[in-house]
């Protein structure tokens, strides 16, 4: 793992700034899904649009990356200018933009979605890595007690617990984050 | 007519008890025994929701609904491939046993049958935990409930690791039914600890 992961994202856009590679490096891993969920799930996009929205969202913001007035308002801004890329593509493609920005209920909700996935992603990476492994394995890969107990070779009365309590964990970073 | 709907949550109650008796297609018992599961499961979130003083509660709710909705996709899932095994056995009785082929087709489908109610009984033990939890540190005044739910997915997994043993027609030592009959045990050896003790 890089060591601009654990950069918060107004350190991370300070050191883009300072033209760091490794921190441009970051910035992409950190909110590439991110671009790719608004512009295929909230837009509903083809792969292909989706890529070019893609690319063009990380050209603006390496090109555009001083514009940014608030460095940790990072995420809103990438958010901006994906939506704005992805009413772009639906123009050209003479498909239906909706008015003054205003998507439609459904696509609201995906967005919202993506959003709140987004944001869970982040206060994940923020626990110990025990617990980003149990949830991953009951919530993600729906491993029963049995077998998490198992393949962590730790009692198996104790995994419920254990998760109570990493949730309880996950609840208190996102309440941080916002 | 039979169920194919992909959400047995979209119909009442009243139609899906009704559906249950219609005929012998799905659901079936096995899409009964997850669903036994999901009830035990929401039973534990409730007693969970109930135990304001329980500082593991919502942790405990969250799994409690995750085994539920998995409960009930089991169901979907065992309707399905019971359906399939049916058209199979009824399609060898009607060829009878000299195609190999269609011999091994039915077998196929039945192991097929087998997989979700391996699941269901495994889905039942982890009910099983979370209702001792839940009895062990939720809200006395919810213990019984918690019980209840314990006795429900121990009835679910034994339920469904029966059908386990039905459908792969195989001995004890097959790997499957033992992963089966043992979160049966397991569920079962925690519903009578609670039972016993909430008497």
């Amino acid at each position: 793992m890089s060591r601009y992961a654990s950069l918060s994202d107004a350190e991370l856009v300070r050191s883009c700034r300072e033209g760091v590679s490794e921190a441009w490096n970051e910035l992409v891993e950190r909110y590439s899904r991110y671009v790719y969920a608004i512009a295929v799930r909230g837009f509903r996009l083809s792969d292909e649009d989706a890529e070019d929205v893609f690319q063009d969202v990380f050209t603006r913001i390496y090109t555009r990356l001083d514009s940014l007035r608030d460095d940790s308002a990072l995420r809103p801004w990438i958010a901006q200018l994906t939506r704005r890329r992805c009413l772009d593509a639906l123009a050209s493609k003479g498909r239906e933009v909706p008015a003054d920005d205003v998507l439609a209920g459904e696509e609201t909700a995906d967005l919202t979605e993506v959003e709140e996935a987004f944001t869970i992603r982040e206060a994940l990476s923020g626990l110990p890595d025990a617990c980003q492994d149990i949830l991953d394995r009951f919530f993600t890969r729906d491993q029963s007690y049995k077998t998490i107990a198992d393949e962590l070779e730790i009692p198996s009365g104790t995994i419920a617990s254990r998760i109570a309590r990493c949730l309880k964990r996950l609840r208190t970073e996102l309440e941080e984050t916002e | 007519m039979p169920l194919t709907t992909d959400d047995y949550l979209d119909l009442r109650l009243g139609e899906l008890l009704d559906r249950l008796s219609a005929d012998g297609l799905a659901p079936g018992a096995g899409s009964a025994a997850a669903l036994t599961v999901a009830f035990a499961s929401r039973l534990v979130a409730m007693v969970a929701r109930c135990s304001l003083a329980w500082e593991e509660a919502a942790g405990v709710r969250a799994q409690a609904n995750a085994i539920s909705e998995r409960a009930v996709d089991l169901a979907h899932t065992d309707g399905r491939a019971w359906e399939d095994a049916l058209a199979a056995l009824r399609d060898a009785e009607a060829g009878g046993d000299a195609d190999p082929r269609r011999s091994f087709s039915l077998e196929q489908k039945l192991e097929a049958a087998a997989a979700a109610p391996i699941e269901i009984a495994s889905l039942g033990a982890d009910v099983a935990a979370l209702a001792a939890l839940a009895g062990e540190h939720g809200d006395p005044t919810y213990r019984a409930d918690a019980a209840a739910a314990a006795a429900l997915a121990a009835g679910g997994s034994a339920a469904a690791a029966h059908l386990v043993r039905v459908n792969l027609g195989v001995r004890t030592t097959d790997p499957r039914l033992a992963r089966a009959l043992a979160s049966e045990r397991a569920a079962h050896d925690v519903a009578d600890r609670m039972l016993e003790s909430n008497r």
